[in-house]
């Protein structure tokens, strides 16, 4: 076979955003422009471009200089001379290459550690490729697995499993403590950018409304027609709080605008519900004692960073059993790269019909009973095998007269691997799902048991 | 019988093996596991039925050998509360108390001798049945209750401390949840204990022809019974939630069991199951 797989790109680390968006290729398809040709050297391709990266997956004939013929091509494309480029691209080469591919994929080499953009971002391309005609066996092969990996890493590792963000997080133990946040209401004292932000992720989540309480009314009035909540004076506060679950305060004030003994009050009226206070004014907001209280749990900005801090430890920690699995996977994919050859395939063949023979004969002879003699015993064996052998026969020669067309042959040679399963590979049901939406069977089940309350 | 005796053992290894899967599922985080360690316990379960009914129809009728018998049932109560708490909320993470308490449960009652004792034939009564039926359901509820109480205290106080979330507490619930399953609990398990007590005084009255009769264990069960009312009290008129009931829950279900293991076995009672 000679066809080699190349991976050529720059990312943030190597080049800074004056040049990423100098290079990026947001719509560009190989085959009409020119990087994919019949005569040409490159067989097939998948760009990949995100605001974070540029990068090229390409299969080419090492001999013909592929490599170049990306950076030529890529020059041209985005008015930008070669060597700028080659002064801040990476090239990787097979293996390499694929090692490369399914780091990205499962989001290692991603600013964020674990962020989950990248996948989708990478099957955008991916769907793009395919309508190109650019990906064929050996790309789409690679990417199935990357998307694969990528799955492995997110169900094996903790590595997307905690928030890295603090409103992120602050929403993340909002549902530790509430469960489904579709019943809850959330209130935001003062109107700060941060607390902002974290009302639209708790709306994300599926919280029920927002109270906006603010100094200067018209502010507030903005900021919640903004979520669709209501507004309400800053003085009447207090009153409010029984209706609330979720407080999340980021005023100006130089002294506590919530106090325990208030909050204490508030509880006796709201029959004890639990109730969560996110503090991310500096100086605070609201009185530190509130946290001892019972069923109420108070965390400032200091504790969510700190929340923050860890989980991106712990992510970078997670990254090494994943850079394994990573490995294990490149080495499965090296394998199917060697079997692509004609050999190996042909090979394989055979033995799966000799065991499947076997098998039957045993099978075969069980059900004679103990008394057969050896002469069937002979026919049978002659009979099974022999069968085998026509079967096989017209596959193995068809497939041996493809070879002489070797853009044929590869994919001729995997679609045989497929069809006789010679990898023993199961396909997934939601091979080609993307997990955007998740479901949540319970919460309907849940209501139907026991209302709420 | 001896057939009969593997057959037990059988149901008792599966036990095991299904809450032992469930842990290394926890451990592990992988979701496969917990449906194997689902599956054996249903499976388990359900051999556990048929060893049961055999036993009761051998019997004819119920209480033929007291202590096993009942044992065996108590054990089946917890599944069956379990096997509901999953399939109405979803709350999987119960069979980590489930599994393992039908297990010691269950192989008590294999090591507990049947007593030989022909049993009056009033057993056979509709209260009795009652007496027993609604007393352990309610036990089972409490086990539950017992189960996510722990749960709620140990996330609470990771909570309140700012601990971080490493390892199988990231998968336990969320607190609601663990609030609910005492919810739950304590609004059936209340009732249900009432009507257990109470099915088993008329059944007193009518064998005995008086109701009570300062039996130790007739003693500690009106005691569970007024800490039980005054949690369901709280819970409904109050509005207690969160860490109260969970401790209370707790403490009832212990009181429970050690009542179970000391009275029944080492306090002359009638009671008793025979050693």
């Amino acid at each position: 076979m000679n066809q080699t797989i190349y991976l050529i790109g720059l990312n943030h680390r190597t080049a800074d955003v004056s040049i990423r968006e100098q290079l990026a290729l947001p719509d560009c398809n190989p085959c009409l422009q020119g990087l994919v040709r019949p005569d040409g050297p490159i067989r097939e391709a998948l760009i990949l471009s995100t605001c974070n990266r540029v990068e090229f997956l390409v299969v080419g004939d090492p001999q013909k200089d592929p490599v170049q013929e990306v950076l030529h091509f890529w020059g041209s494309t985005c008015s930008v001379d070669a060597q700028t480029i080659s002064k801040h691209a990476y090239t990787y080469q097979g293996l390499e290459a694929i090692h490369h591919l399914f780091t990205v994929a499962s989001s290692l080499d991603s600013m964020i550690l674990g962020e989950p953009q990248i996948l989708g971002q990478l099957k955008q391309a991916y769907r793009k490729a395919v309508e190109y005609g650019s990906a064929r066996v050996i790309v789409s092969r690679a990417l199935h697995k990357a998307f694969s990996v990528a799955k492995r890493v997110r169900t094996e590792t903790a590595i997307a499993s905690n928030a890295v963000s603090i409103s992120y997080a602050a929403v993340e133990l909002a549902k530790r403590i509430f469960g489904d946040l579709a019943p809850q209401r959330a209130m935001l004292v003062g109107a700060g950018e941060m607390a902002e932000l974290a009302a639209t992720h708790l709306l994300g989540a599926g919280i029920q409304g927002i109270t906006v309480a603010n100094r200067t009314l018209c502010r507030g009035e903005e900021l919640a027609d903004k979520f669709g909540g209501k507004a309400i004076a800053f003085e009447e506060l207090v009153d409010h709080l029984p209706e609330v679950d979720i407080i999340i305060s980021s005023t100006g004030s130089q002294h506590a605008v919530i106090r325990a003994r208030d909050v204490k009050k508030v509880l006796k009226k709201r029959k004890h519900r639990p109730m969560f206070f996110i503090d991310i004014a500096v100086p605070r907001d609201i009185d530190p004692d509130v946290n001892g209280l019972d069923n109420v749990y108070l965390y400032d900005i200091d504790d969510l960073k700190e929340v923050v801090e860890e989980n991106l430890a712990e992510r970078k920690e997670e990254a090494g059993k994943a850079e394994l699995i990573v490995k294990e996977e490149v080495d499965s994919f090296a394998l199917w790269l060697k079997s692509l050859a004609l050999k190996p395939t042909i090979v394989d063949l055979l033995e799966r019909g000799e065991a499947i023979a076997e098998k039957e004969i045993k099978k075969t002879l069980k059900s004679l009973g103990p008394e057969v003699s050896p002469a069937v015993h002979e026919a049978l064996q002659v009979l099974a095998h022999s069968l085998i052998g026509k079967l096989y026969c017209e596959p193995i020669a068809y497939l041996k007269r493809r070879s002489k067309e070797e853009d044929t042959l590869t994919k001729c040679i995997h679609d045989t691997r497929r069809m006789f399963n010679l990898d023993n590979e199961q396909v997934p049901q939601d091979a080609h799902k993307d997990r955007k939406t998740r479901t949540c069977p319970h919460k309907t089940a849940n209501e139907r048991f026991w209302p709420h309350k | 019988m001896t057939f009969f005796r593997l057959f037990e053992f059988l149901v008792a290894f599966l036990y095991f093996a299904g809450a032992l899967v469930f842990l290394v599922g926890l451990v592990t985080h992988k979701t496969s596991f917990t449906k194997v360690s689902i599956w054996t316990t249903a499976t388990s379960f359900g051999l556990h039925t048929i060893d049961l009914l055999v036993t009761w129809l051998h019997s004819g009728g119920l209480g033929a050998d007291q202590g096993p018998f009942y044992f065996s049932l108590l054990a089946w109560c917890f599944l069956v509360i379990f096997f509901a708490f999953w399939w109405r909320l979803r709350m999987k993470f119960l069979a980590l108390i489930a599994s393992p308490l039908a297990l010691i449960v269950f192989t008590s009652s294999l090591a507990i001798s049947p007593s030989t004792q022909p049993v009056p034939q009033t057993f056979v009564g509709l209260w009795f049945g009652l007496h027993i039926g609604a007393l352990f359901v309610s036990i089972a509820l409490l086990a539950m209750a017992f189960g996510s109480g722990v749960t709620y205290l140990y996330l609470e106080k990771k909570i309140k401390t700012k601990a971080r979330f490493k390892g199988f507490s990231r998968d336990l619930p969320s607190l609601h949840t663990c609030d609910r399953v005492n919810h739950v609990s304590v609004v059936a398990g209340f009732p249900l204990y009432t009507v257990g007590i109470l099915s088993g005084f008329i059944w007193a009255a009518f064998t005995w022809k008086h109701m009570f009769s300062w039996d130790p264990k007739e003693v500690v069960s009106l005691l569970i019974w007024l800490i039980f009312a005054y949690v369901f009290h709280q819970r409904l008129a109050i509005g207690w939630n969160g860490r109260k009931p969970a401790k209370a829950a707790i403490w009832l279900f212990l009181l429970v069991i050690a009542s179970m293991l000391f009275i029944n076995f080492f306090v002359p009672t009638h009671h008793q199951f025979q050693m």
